[in-house]
């Protein structure tokens, strides 16, 4: 539908009232802004982000070690680069690319001198970003092509590797779980609990349409007990039953703990996503496939479970913005995501009452990161949904 | 001609019930012969589709016995995946997959059940899609084409598996009347190469032209068998004297 530009102008002033109440509307927003405004750059002390920026950004990870997360970040950086390269070059690419590129170029030039990040760690976010952008540029080229052949399996082996470089172990010295934080670790287990999850969901939803009744008893029964408790709840019983019922010492550190209950809560919601999906497949579907003489294990992963998977595509994307946010439930158990050591920053007390400052901070990063999974699915299903007319 | 008339389809007795109680085939008996074309007519609710889809077990049945291509289909999942390997299928509406290029909607079951090579049935496929004459769409999305389009990519896609039974149900009923004729004249094509076809439909000069028996089911039952001739202008039975008054 297109609007006429005279639309928004009748919807704001079209009678007498509507004016008074845009004006009244317009001055509320102006003082509220100019509050803001006034705080932002007068009372406010930002000097509580620029002391922590490190230990928000990685917790109490050891500083000799730092260098494996860079190591970790770079590898990342040249993956994304030579991807978005890759997915630049297809025909329906529905983001804007160059603004993609601006953003982060500001950001890696502003944010780290912003928050007083060393010299050093500034140069080195600086070489990340023009290695990000270079790579995008250049691999549209032959050799990328056998990447695009394999490029969730080296996804997959990078993960692994870094799982294993920040975890250390085998020759690196180990890091406790428990030692890692800030928002490394926020982005860390948001990443493994939605690796593990939607397989695991995948898995329930069909389990619940299975037509094995102990199966789908099974299933209903994990799914609906999950949805039927608060999440905090669970984590609580992960992070203290467990602990009471295993022998001395053979309790998983509490990381993996926490882990495993975030992956069962968030495998629950999306296995209800994927039902959806599953339940929208017009019985034709299957019986198309059947005759051709696919067996039921064909049928279910090459025609009925990706047209489900597109289907449900909105409401996973949705789950997972929900899961990154509640991750944030971590900090109430005593591990140290990004919330958990915001907190303990402001328990320090050279830091004590600059709540707002930080608390500002974070919801600006939460909201950057979940628009960043919003987008992201959006693009997807974009990009998905142009294969129909 | 063959020596001797070669079974293809043998149903002996067939009943059924559906869950809910109602019996929807009633002791049906039909014999199919190779390179024979049957065409079966009867008002909505006859169990004309639920018996024809027995013929690959998208239906099973309760009583009586049904041999395809020499396998009984019977409780043995074994049986059931070679008879499906060996019939082809068109449905009603169309049910080609929409997330799978034209393309690859052919090759789905070729790759994946016969374990072919991608490579080796590309060319196969193709001269299938020009057979049917949409050679053009080959890269096209199912969403993108006409309903008459849909449906000869459909019959494609079953004749890509090289079966030795062709089954029709109801095949044009969900086409606008002016793409009706293509599909049918695809059949047509079908059925002069030697295909061996059972088809559920309504159109009369279509079963008239190309089948061997016409058919009437009623109510579960078979009511007539007869040649095109006979069963459209002489036919014995007054159900199906009715049946027909009704539509032509």
């Amino acid at each position: 539908m297109k609007r006429s530009p005279l639309t928004l102008q009748r919807q704001l002033f079209g009678s007498l009232a509507n004016s008074a109440f845009t004006l009244a509307l317009f001055a509320l927003l102006v003082w509220a802004g100019w509050g803001v405004l006034s705080w932002a750059f007068g009372s406010a002390q930002w000097l509580v982000l620029r002391a922590n920026a490190a230990t928000l950004t990685i917790g109490r990870y050891p500083d000799a070690q730092e260098w494996r997360l860079w190591l970790l970040l770079g590898m990342l950086t040249s993956l994304a680069g030579v991807s978005w390269g890759r997915l630049r070059g297809l025909n329906n690419w529905p983001l804007n690319d160059r603004i993609a590129a601006l953003l982060f170029v500001i950001s890696a030039v502003l944010l780290p001198w912003l928050l007083a990040f060393g010299a050093i760690n500034q140069l080195r976010l600086i070489f990340l970003v023009l290695l990000l952008l270079l790579l995008r540029q250049w691999s549209g080229g032959a050799w990328s092509k056998a990447f695009g052949k394999w490029w969730a399996l080296v996804w997959g082996i990078t993960y692994v590797f870094g799982l294993w470089l920040i975890a250390g172990g085998l020759g690196l010295p180990a890091v406790r779980p428990s030692d890692w934080g800030g928002l490394v670790f926020t982005l860390l287990i948001t990443s493994l609990t939605l690796l593990l999850a939607l397989p695991f969901g995948v898995l329930l939803a069909l389990g619940r349409r299975s037509g094995l009744l102990l199966v789908r008893w099974v299933c209903v029964a994990v799914i609906e007990l999950i949805r039927g408790a608060p999440l905090i709840t669970l984590l609580f019983v992960g992070q203290n039953l467990v602990g009471f019922l295993s022998p001395n010492g053979f309790a998983p550190d509490r990381v993996w703990r926490a882990t495993g209950v975030l992956t069962v809560f968030a495998a629950a919601y999306l296995a209800e996503a994927v039902r959806g999906g599953l339940n929208s497949i017009p019985m034709g579907q299957q019986e198309a496939a059947r005759s051709l003489g696919l067996s039921s294990v064909q049928t279910m992963g090459l025609v009925v479970l990706p047209q489900a998977l597109k289907v449900a595509l909105p409401a996973l994307g949705g789950q997972c913005i929900s899961l990154l946010q509640d991750t944030t439930l971590l900090s109430i158990v005593g591990l140290f995501d990004l919330l958990g050591i915001a907190r303990s920053v402001l328990a320090n007390p050279d830091w004590l009452g600059r709540y707002a400052e930080v608390y500002l901070f974070l919801a600006v990063l939460y909201w950057c990161s979940c628009a960043a999974l919003a987008l992201g699915s959006r693009a997807l299903e974009k990009r998905l949904a142009t294969n129909y007319s | 001609m063959q020596p001797t008339k070669q079974l293809m389809v043998q149903a002996k007795g067939v009943q059924k019930w559906y869950p809910n109680g109602f019996h929807v085939l009633r002791g049906v008996d039909l014999e199919v012969f190779r390179g024979e074309k049957v065409v079966i007519m009867g008002p909505s609710g006859s169990g004309k589709s639920t018996f024809l889809r027995t013929f690959n077990a998208l239906e099973d049945y309760q009583e009586g016995s049904i041999v395809v291509d020499g396998m009984e289909l019977n409780n043995d999942l074994r049986n059931i995946d070679a008879v499906r390997r060996e019939v082809g299928m068109v449905f009603q509406q169309f049910n080609l997959f929409p997330h799978l290029s034209v393309l690859d909607n052919l090759l789905l079951a070729p790759t994946w059940v016969r374990k072919r090579k991608r490579e080796d049935v590309i060319q196969q496929a193709l001269s299938m899609l020009e057979r049917v004459g949409i050679s053009e769409q080959a890269y096209k999305f199912p969403g993108q084409l006409s309903g008459g389009q849909q449906q000869r990519v459909a019959i494609a896609r079953a004749l890509c598996m090289e079966p030795r039974l062709m089954l029709f149900d109801e095949p044009t009923s969900s086409l606008d009347p002016e793409k009706v004729r293509e599909v049918l004249d695809v059949m047509r094509l079908l059925a002069l190469d030697g295909m061996t076809m059972v088809v559920v439909t309504h159109e009369v000069a279509f079963a008239r032209e190309v089948a061997d028996r016409v058919i009437l089911m009623d109510e579960g039952q078979v009511v007539e068998i007869a040649p095109p001739d006979q069963f459209f202008n002489h036919p014995k039975h007054e159900r199906t004297q009715r049946f027909l008054a009704q539509i032509l």
